[in-house]
């Protein structure tokens, strides 16, 4: 089995979508249709946008999930759930009052989309916690463990103090697939072409 | 005046710290609580009486126009015209039921008051607290006007002016003005003013909070100001009435009371008043121009006014009702204010539970419907809709269910159950239902109860301070 390190799968920072706080939301967007349109690596595209201080610092990052929870704008629907939570109501109900929350309440709408689009990366951008960052040459079990723990979808990279690149969920799976069925290759019951695809498709 | 300074300054401080992860400082809110000078001029009394145990003591406290009954004691405290109730209290060798556990008590139980402040508070009940049942405790606790602690022992807390806390051990909590939480056991909690909670754990959930600027017409609170709002100017604008039955060691005897019902020498009775067989009307309550049916209550800091009480009423602490019709077994809860006008009545009907801290203020008539739930802010007929169900409804509920600000979550049966049968209970104890020398309750026990006063220190650096007293029989 090949010992992956974390920067045997990393994508250099230099290839990532990022843009310095100020940005609008629709612009840190065309920044990122710009980066996915070059980059040719892995079938997998950039689905986060970096956000530098400036001082060239990453402070924050911005997913795809990000926007859309800037679309629905519902900070006091959040704290009206975060106080459900308080008094004891299940997950169930929540889901409840999220649905009626949702079924009053259009989201896709000119003004809204307007709106959101001339906000500033740094009013939604997720800032980073101590448990998003990884060392480039930790092995590849140390990034599985953080992007576990923490729910995340990519990790920073770090050489020493620097920020050097990304590593992504996606590329870590793919990886890891691609070890599983290296393993099973040759095995009698196993099939050529499990799911209908080729390994390489994976990779 | 120097001892009690030292005394409410070193209390703060211990409620501080117990609310230092909260981060909520009562020191601004207990700049105007009290006011000191007023300690020294209003005596303290108790109750003595057969029909429970007489321990009281008091040690490096100040008690001014408060009330004790039964087995209390009160330890480095300031307490101000409040009532500390302890009729209801367990007894040596009684069974205590929880879950699968049995314990019989070896002492009867005690109202434990330790490094607090109470501002006309009522402490009543007994300690729901499976873990102490012989001991009611009351520590590092700061409550506001007219507040209820209802079975509820409590460690390092604040409580806003008109907050409830019943049937729930509470620790290191803030509870806000005018809130009512029965949740059991609550720790490191801060609740929202207006917010009503009532939670039975795996079986019911109930929540409803009020609009801030809607309830801040009501009763307000800000630190470096006593609290104001109309529940406030209510009370202040007939506390000359108090005065007078305070003042007097020998007040006329109201002729027209049955020898089943009880009106206490500290209740202000205005004419014209009609009170029938097995009727309390508890100390700091105010009837006036009304008629209590027979089985009806009036608990402490109750208000009735121009209103007609038809029979097996419960009016429970610190509700008012001002120019309303109630039908027979109608229970209005805790610190409910139903604010009819002369031109505009509000009509309850039969079997109706007015939830504890609910608000009726109209300016039309209006009627409810009988067996109804009614809770928060009521100002007209939409807002009667938005805020009341049929209990027949509510029992139908099995999971999931709001309306309007309302939260429910779990077996409505069980809730209306759960009211019905602690409406029940609360009528039973009150002697509502006294027939033929059997089912007394306190109407009937309390005509066997005498007062006594205690005084403060007059002058000196212990001015307004009590002496240490242990009172036994």
């Amino acid at each position: 089995m090949k010992n992956y390190l974390v920067k045997d799968l990393m994508v250099p920072i230099s290839e990532y979508a990022a843009v310095p706080v100020g940005t609008s939301l629709v612009e840190a967007i065309w920044v990122l249709e710009r980066a996915q349109e070059v980059y040719a690596v892995s079938k997998f595209q950039h689905r986060v946008i970096l956000v530098f201080d400036l001082d060239g610092h990453v402070v924050g990052k911005i997913s795809q999930l990000r926007v859309l929870k800037a679309l629905e704008n519902e900070r006091e629907f959040d704290n009206e759930i975060e106080e459900m939570r308080k008094f004891k109501f299940s997950e169930a109900f929540i889901a409840h009052i999220r649905d009626q929350f949702s079924t009053q309440k259009k989201i896709i709408k000119e003004d809204i989309l307007r709106e959101v689009a001339a906000k500033k990366v740094e009013e939604f951008m997720q800032t980073l916690t101590p448990g998003e960052y990884v060392s480039e040459d930790s092995a590849i079990d140390t990034a599985i463990s953080k992007l576990v723990a923490g729910a995340h979808t990519s990790l920073l990279v770090t050489r020493n103090e620097e920020i050097v690149g990304i590593i992504r969920l996606a590329d870590v799976f793919a990886a890891l697939f691609h070890e599983i069925v290296s393993l099973e290759e040759g095995h009698p019951g196993f099939p050529a072409s499990p799911l209908g695809f080729k390994i390489s498709d994976v990779s | 005046m120097k001892e009690l300074n030292k005394l409410f300054n070193r209390i703060v401080q211990r409620v501080n710290i117990n609310l230092r992860e909260l981060n909520f400082d009562v020191s601004p809110f207990a700049v105007e609580l009290i006011p000191l000078d007023q300690m020294s001029k209003f005596y303290a009394f108790y109750g003595i009486t057969p029909d429970h145990p007489l321990d009281l003591h008091f040690e490096h406290s100040a008690i001014a126009g408060s009330y004790f009954l039964g087995k209390s004691r009160v330890r480095n405290s300031i307490l101000y015209k409040s009532d500390i109730r302890g009729d209801e209290l367990k007894r040596k060798g009684c069974d205590v039921n929880f879950n699968k556990f049995i314990l019989t008590l070896t002492k009867d139980e005690i109202i434990d008051i330790e490094d607090s402040v109470l501002i006309k508070t009522l402490v009543h009940n007994y300690s729901h607290d499976p873990e102490t049942p012989e001991k009611f405790f009351i520590k590092d606790t700061l409550a506001m006007d007219y507040v209820n602690i209802h079975g509820s022992p409590s460690d390092g807390c604040f409580l806003g002016p008109f907050a409830t806390v019943d049937l729930t051990t509470m620790r290191d909590c803030v509870i806000g003005a005018y809130s009512y939480v029965q949740a059991g056991e609550i720790s490191h909690l801060k609740v929202d003013p207006g917010t009503i909670w009532v939670n039975s754990h795996n079986n019911f959930n109930f929540f409803y909070k009020y609009p801030a600027e809607a309830l801040e017409h009501y009763v307000s609170l800000s630190p470096d100001k006593v609290p104001w709002g109309i529940l406030i100017d209510f009370i202040d604008e007939r506390k000359s009435e108090f005065q007078r039955v305070f003042d007097y060691v020998n007040l006329e005897v109201i002729e027209s009371i049955p020898k089943t019902a009880s009106l206490d020498r500290y209740a202000v009775v205005l004419p014209v008043i009609k009170i029938a067989d097995n009727v309390l009307v508890a100390q700091r309550a105010y009837i006036e121009n009304s008629n209590l049916g027979k089985g009806a209550n009036a608990q402490e800091n109750c208000f009735i006014i121009n209103s007609t009480l038809e029979g097996n009423n419960v009016t429970a602490h610190g509700a008012k009702i001002i120019e309303a019709d109630l039908k027979p077994n109608v229970f209005v809860g805790f610190n409910s204010f139903l604010f009819g006008k002369k031109e505009s009545r509000l009509t309850i009907n039969e079997g109706c539970v007015i939830m504890p801290h609910t608000i009726i203020d109209i300016e039309v008539p209006l009627e409810i419907p009988a067996e109804h739930l009614v809770w928060g802010l009521v100002r007209n007929k939409e807002e009667l809709a938005e805020n009341s169900i049929s209990l027949k409804k509510l029992s139908e509920i099995k999971s999931i269910f709001s309306q309007g600000k309302m939260c429910f979550e779990g077996n409505g049966a069980m809730f209306v159950g759960a009211f019905k049968e602690r409406i029940h209970h609360i009528l039973h104890a009150n002697g509502a239902f006294y027939k033929n020398w059997e089912n007394a309750g306190h109407a009937q026990k309390n005509q066997r109860l005498s007062l006594n006063t205690i005084q403060p220190f007059q002058f000196g650096v212990n001015e307004g301070m009590y002496p240490n007293i242990r009172i036994q029989p």
